[in-house]
């Protein structure tokens, strides 16, 4: 439903998106990874239209990105706040008609998610009456209310107690499941794990990693095993890298890595004459430890 | 366009629903029209009350008229000494006591007023005139020159100041009242300016503490946020003093009415106006007072309409084009004290309007200085107003009205440049030569 064409934005002195490529595909998550200052905010602000690109473009449905897909899309900016003064209900009001709702429509589905999330006697409440936590809240409403195609939402999770994370990943799937389709940006990987289909990885304003997350981790294996056994293993006998041993009483535990080409089945019957083999795990890498190894690997 | 009416509605709803609001619009008013009240009650209880009983101790034998008395300082001739008047100021019998001397007409000296209190500087000078006259009198008596005489020096002098209009036709018109509406005119738009500008400054530097400026600008175009929150803040300016003259006015006109009824008033007039005669040397007296009259006929003859709707139109041109520099002040920056090094730049010329028009203009309304003055955005909407009672011609004011419009679509098309930048900045140090490279970013 997205798709961003070769994208360049340059300020001043800093190159801060260097030809960027990518598409999202209609009712996925798609997550947009990279460390601080990578360039992932400036490429959210062109899809957004707070700014626009040096050259390049996006398209979205099909059609060059214009001011008529404002309404079609919700953003939760990192930086994100309310008017301190302004009483919750007449906020998320003023918000929901920013973006094209009538005053009407608009009140009924503010009705509607504040009983969902438990946030009903809040309507006269004032921003500053509330911990931060019920900002996120009201500002995750405010988000998504007008039902966009395109939900962007730039680190969602900060902020909330694990309660009321759990109660917006939820919601967030739901509102996948009815076919809303996200870009989420995140530090947070395992978050990344739970959410994401696909992803792309930015790093020094150039993309560095795209796929699907299946894909990724699939790429990512390195034939490595951990084997929980009782008895003694001849390392002399044994033709693999052990990486690490643990032990644990009678029972030892280690990590081993195959040589390309060699498979758990030949793993399995070197071990099975020498020891009891409790358990055989494949090591499959974290987004975490794809994240560190691919930003390590550029610097 | 629906969006900027939607910022428009919460701008001036927020503000206006305010306590702080509230409270401000009813209390100015009071304020204002209490002193008011108190002022002109005492001017009227100062002109028929308080008589103040002053013993005249006199030593002097060429004087040989007495002090007449008047509504406030009652005369009273002693045959003691000054020593035994002095103890008889303590018991209260005289509120003063005037001691004369035996001086020398051409130098009097040595003149005394003792009080249990100090004699205010209103009174102290009146008698001073009054013994000043007493001695003139006496002069001119001793040259020769009969009663009848002196009572024909005294003559009022009023000059009814005519304008010949361009079309020949004489029209009563006074300094009084082109100096009264300039000055009231300029203090307003000054005021109005630097309140409400600052105030949109405060909204924008609000919206960027806040966060909530990405928000907002990913459902409007900065350009709208920015003149929503201008022309809302300026109705909220326009609701507050349109209030604030209504209220003003009727809680004056109440006051009025219960402070003093219109018989007191006429007759303060009346002693007011036959004090100046007596007393041709009290200047202030006599130049203001017979003056009235014609000011409230000058007042009815400029030109009032015209006034009041190019007053709108510099309300309206000026704020807009100081309220834009003030937004893109408060997009640069991340808090109100670093606004300090930007905000002095921009009231610079409007504080140099403000000083000039009211110091050069009211003296010179024709020269170079308020010709230029009353021309230039940056300073017209203040020097205008102020030269306008004095007559301007059409051709100035039509240029000074085209510069304006091209002055603030020109502030605000290079404000809005950039505030869309600066909005976005967080804890960035703004500076000049940074904000004119955000000017220069494309979109």
């Amino acid at each position: 439903m997205l798709s961003v064409n070769h994208i360049v934005k340059q300020y001043a002195s800093h190159r801060a998106l260097d030809d960027v490529s990518l598409t999202v595909e209609q009712g996925k998550i798609f997550g947009l990874l990279g460390p601080n200052g990578a360039g992932k905010t400036s490429l959210i602000r062109i899809i957004t239209q707070i700014t626009a690109p040096d050259s390049g473009e996006v398209i979205f449905n099909g059609k060059r990105l214009n001011s008529d897909h404002i309404a079609q899309i919700g953003y939760l900016p990192e930086e994100r706040g309310l008017y301190k003064k302004m009483e919750i209900g007449e906020q998320v009001l003023y918000l929901a008609k920013l973006k094209g709702l009538s005053t009407a429509e608009a009140t009924k589905r503010i009705k509607y998610w504040f009983e969902k999330l438990e946030m009903g006697s809040w309507w006269n409440k004032k921003v500053e009456d509330l911990s931060k936590g019920m900002q996120q809240k009201v500002q995750f409403v405010a988000t998504v209310m007008h039902t966009p195609e395109l939900i962007i939402l730039d680190e969602p999770f900060s902020g909330f107690d694990p309660v009321n994370a759990d109660i917006i990943k939820n919601e967030i799937l739901e509102l996948n499941r009815q076919g809303s389709t996200f870009i989420f940006s995140t530090h947070r990987m395992e978050s990344v794990e739970e959410l994401c289909d696909h992803i792309a990885l930015i790093h020094q304003s150039k993309k560095i990693l795209d796929g699907s997350v299946e894909a990724i981790k699939q790429e990512y294996r390195n034939n490595t095993y951990w084997v929980e056994y009782e008895g003694t293993l001849q390392p002399a006998e044994t033709p693999f890298d052990i990486r690490e041993t643990e032990q644990h009483k009678n029972m030892t535990r280690i990590k081993v890595q195959l040589k390309p080409g060699q498979t758990a089945n030949e793993l399995l019957s070197v071990l099975l004459p020498q020891v009891a083999i409790h358990r055989l795990d494949e090591v499959i890498p974290t987004m975490n430890d794809i994240f560190i190894e691919k930003v390590k690997q550029k610097n | 366009m629906n969006k900027i009416l939607l910022i428009i509605q919460r701008e001036y709803l927020s503000r206006v629903k305010k306590k702080s609001f509230i409270v401000m619009t009813l209390l100015t008013p009071i304020i204002i029209a209490g002193f008011y009240g108190v002022a002109i009650y005492f001017s009227i209880q100062g002109i028929s009350g308080t008589s103040n009983k002053i013993a005249v101790v006199s030593e002097n034998k060429t004087l040989l008229e007495k002090l007449p008395s008047s509504k406030n300082r009652n005369y009273q001739y002693v045959d003691q000494s000054l020593k035994e008047m002095k103890s008889s100021l303590k018991n209260g019998s005289y509120d003063y006591v005037l001691y004369l001397p035996d001086f020398d007409l051409n130098h009097p000296e040595g003149i005394q007023l003792l009080g249990n209190k100090q004699a205010g500087l209103t009174l102290s000078s009146k008698i001073s005139d009054d013994i000043e006259e007493l001695i003139r009198n006496q002069k001119l008596k001793t040259s020769g020159i009969a009663q009848e005489e002196l009572d024909k020096l005294k003559t009022s002098v009023d000059i009814d100041t005519k304008k010949i209009s361009d079309t020949g036709k004489e029209e009563d018109s006074s300094a009084g009242a082109s100096t009264i509406i300039a000055y009231v005119s300029g203090i307003l738009m000054f005021m109005f300016i630097m309140l409400y500008g600052v105030q949109v400054m405060r909204g924008v530097i609000e919206e960027k503490t806040n966060r909530i400026i990405e928000v907002m600008i990913s459902s409007v175009k900065p350009f709208q946020l920015m003149m929503g929150k201008i022309i809302g803040i300026a109705l909220v300016g326009l609701t507050q003093f349109v209030l604030w003259i209504v209220l003003t006015a009727s809680i004056s006109t109440v006051a009025m009415k219960m402070l003093v009824n219109d018989k007191d008033l006429k007759e303060s007039a009346m002693q007011a106006s036959v004090q100046a005669k007596k007393m041709p040397s009290a200047q202030v007296a006599a130049a203001n007072t017979p003056g009235i009259g014609n000011i409230q006929k000058s007042l009815a003859n400029l030109e009032l309409t015209k006034i009041i709707s190019v007053f709108i139109f510099f309300f309206i041109g000026g704020y807009l084009f100081y309220s834009a520099l003030y937004a893109a002040i408060g997009s640069a920056v991340d808090s109100e004290t670093e606004t300090q090094q930007f905000m002095f730049p921009v009231m610079m010329p409007l504080l140099f309007g403000y000083i000039l028009s009211l110091s050069v203009i009211t003296n010179d309304p024709y020269g170079p200085m308020a010709f230029w003055l009353s021309i230039i955005p940056f300073t017209s909407p203040i020097a205008m107003m102020v030269r306008l009672p004095y007559g301007v011609p059409d051709w100035q004011l039509m240029l000074s009205m085209g510069l304006m419009v091209i002055g603030f679509v020109g502030t605000v098309w290079v404000a809005s440049r950039i505030y869309r930048v600066g909005i976005l900045m967080y804890g960035k140090k703004a500076s000049f030569k940074e904000m004119i490279k955000w000017f220069a970013y494309k979109n």
